[in-house]
């Protein structure tokens, strides 16, 4: 029950974060994020039984719809990386996203889903593919669809934490990065969890989704502080 | 801190003992529901006592020695010294006369009209606590108030210190009590005992080796404010544009 009340707060989240950020767009404000977060809608949509099993069954019945959540979640996870190395001033953490080694290991993290996806026996709809959890190139496929996100937290979890110690910073920011930098730990606890043998059991889902919650959150803050640091601006003239 | 509510109401039966507290708010002219609000948490703060005594016409630095912490400060009133006074001059002022003595326009004696701009200006707050600071200044006020060291800097950072902070630092400096009160804007100079003209006097006094040193320093702040204040910008201008 919880598990799947938190995956409908997500959703609805999500679409609230990627709504307030429409009447921007005309005026070329964060249209990166955006696009992150409609691709993250989507993505929470697809992991919710009864859509999925719709937009599936409009694919196909083969779990395409999986698939494509997938990559969907990588764009997201590579969308959101390099604005938040950017927003956070952490060169390192760019480097690391959009740097050679961020590229290799999103290609092969990429070829290897597709691999493992191809070389799968997925014949029916199943959401998050629970009926074929007893073959191994599924479990595998899972487990790559893990590492690319859980790579990029990995890189941000510091310089989020940063963030939030920045005395300097507006307390809004350091509220949000707070959001962010939780986000990031969860994300990184929940792969490393999972390479573990522990039967996580409700926390599988609530786990990720609570992070997804976060983040949404978070950027919502940081929207805000946009939005109403657009309307008064600091002192213009420094010199009196 | 601010002074008790059950001593702000014998005092206020006494200045104006026919007057309800709507009336009191109507005189002083603030708000009934800031006045409400503050005899309900039992803390009446020091603005509202001399905005009240403004009203009612009396002084507010005889007002203020009703209340306990405040009871020395008609006795304390000196004139201020020439560091405080120039301490409380703007710093564009203090370049214009630099720039007046460099046309050979000198104002001391003569009719150059200085005009400062009213004050408390942008740094008055810490430009007087380093005026009067005697070296230890910080230190023993953190000592005698219970205020820690890292709330006094805010405090002057953000160009506020609280009344009571303000005298007792005033106390330990040896200046004038009432000193403290104006540059933080909460008396007029007039209520503190500021002469009107003093400020000038003591600019032009100033030979030009100080009156340099003075700008250098001054411009220092300023260039130290404005490098912190475009760190800040620029910070949120990364967090803005790549997340807002």
């Amino acid at each position: 029950m919880t598990a799947l009340t938190i995956q409908w707060v997500a959703l609805g989240l999500c679409v609230v974060g990627a709504a307030v950020r429409i009447p921007g767009l005309r005026k070329r404000h964060g249209r990166t994020i955006f696009a992150a977060l409609v691709l993250l809608t989507v993505a929470v949509a697809l992991s919710i039984e009864p859509i999925y099993l719709a937009v599936d069954g409009f694919l196909g019945g083969a779990n395409i719809a999986n698939l494509l959540l997938r990559l969907m979640l990588y764009a997201v996870f590579l969308l959101l990386g390099i604005r938040m190395a950017a927003a956070f001033d952490s060169n390192l953490a760019r480097r690391l996203v959009v740097g050679p080694v961020g590229v290799t290991i999103l290609a092969l993290v990429v070829a290897a889903t597709l691999y493992f996806f191809v070389t799968s026996e997925l014949s029916g709809s199943s959401t998050a593919l629970r009926d074929f959890g007893d073959q191994d190139t599924v479990q595998h496929y899972a487990a790559a669809g893990r590492l690319y996100p859980g790579y990029v937290a990995a890189c941000l979890v510091i310089p989020a934490v940063a963030a939030v110690l920045d005395h300097e910073a507006r307390t809004i920011h350091r509220v949000a990065s707070a959001f962010l930098a939780c986000s990031f730990s969860i994300v990184v606890v929940f792969v490393l969890l999972r390479l573990t043998p522990v039967n996580l059991m409700a926390w599988d889902i609530v786990l990720p989704f609570s992070a997804i919650v976060l983040t949404v959150v978070g950027l919502c803050l940081i929207w805000l502080s946009h939005t109403l640091g657009r309307r008064r601006t600091r002192q213009a003239n420094k010199l009196v | 801190m601010a002074v008790t509510a059950k001593a702000f109401q014998l005092w206020r039966s006494r200045i104006a003992p026919q007057d309800t507290v709507s009336d009191v708010c109507r005189v002083a002219g603030i708000k009934r529901s800031t006045l409400a609000q503050q005899l309900v948490r039992g803390k009446v703060s020091v603005p509202t006592v001399v905005a009240i005594a403004r009203g009612y016409g009396l002084p507010p630095v005889n007002a203020l020695a009703v209340f306990e912490g405040y009871e020395d400060l008609p006795d304390g009133i000196k004139p201020p010294t020439d560091a405080e006074l120039v301490s409380q001059v703007s710093h564009i002022d203090i370049l214009r006369l630099l720039v007046a003595r460099s046309e050979d326009r000198e104002c001391a004696g003569t009719d150059l009209q200085l005009d400062l701009a009213s004050f408390p200006h942008r740094n008055s707050v810490r430009a007087w606590v380093e005026a009067v600071d005697p070296g230890d200044l910080r230190q023993r006020l953190a000592e005698s108030t219970g205020v820690a060291r890292q709330n006094l800097s805010a405090q002057l950072t953000a160009g506020r210190l609280a009344p009571e902070i303000a005298v007792q630092a005033a106390r330990i400096a040896g200046v004038s009590l009432t000193s403290g009160l104006v540059v933080t804007g909460l008396l007029t100079p007039v209520e503190g005992g500021w002469p009107p003209d003093g400020r000038a006097r003591a600019l032009c006094a100033l030979a030009d080796l100080d009156l340099v040193f003075l700008a250098r320093d001054r411009l220092d702040v300023l260039g130290k404010q404005i490098r912190r204040a475009e760190l800040d910008d620029g910070k949120d201008r990364a967090m803005w544009e790549n997340l807002g």
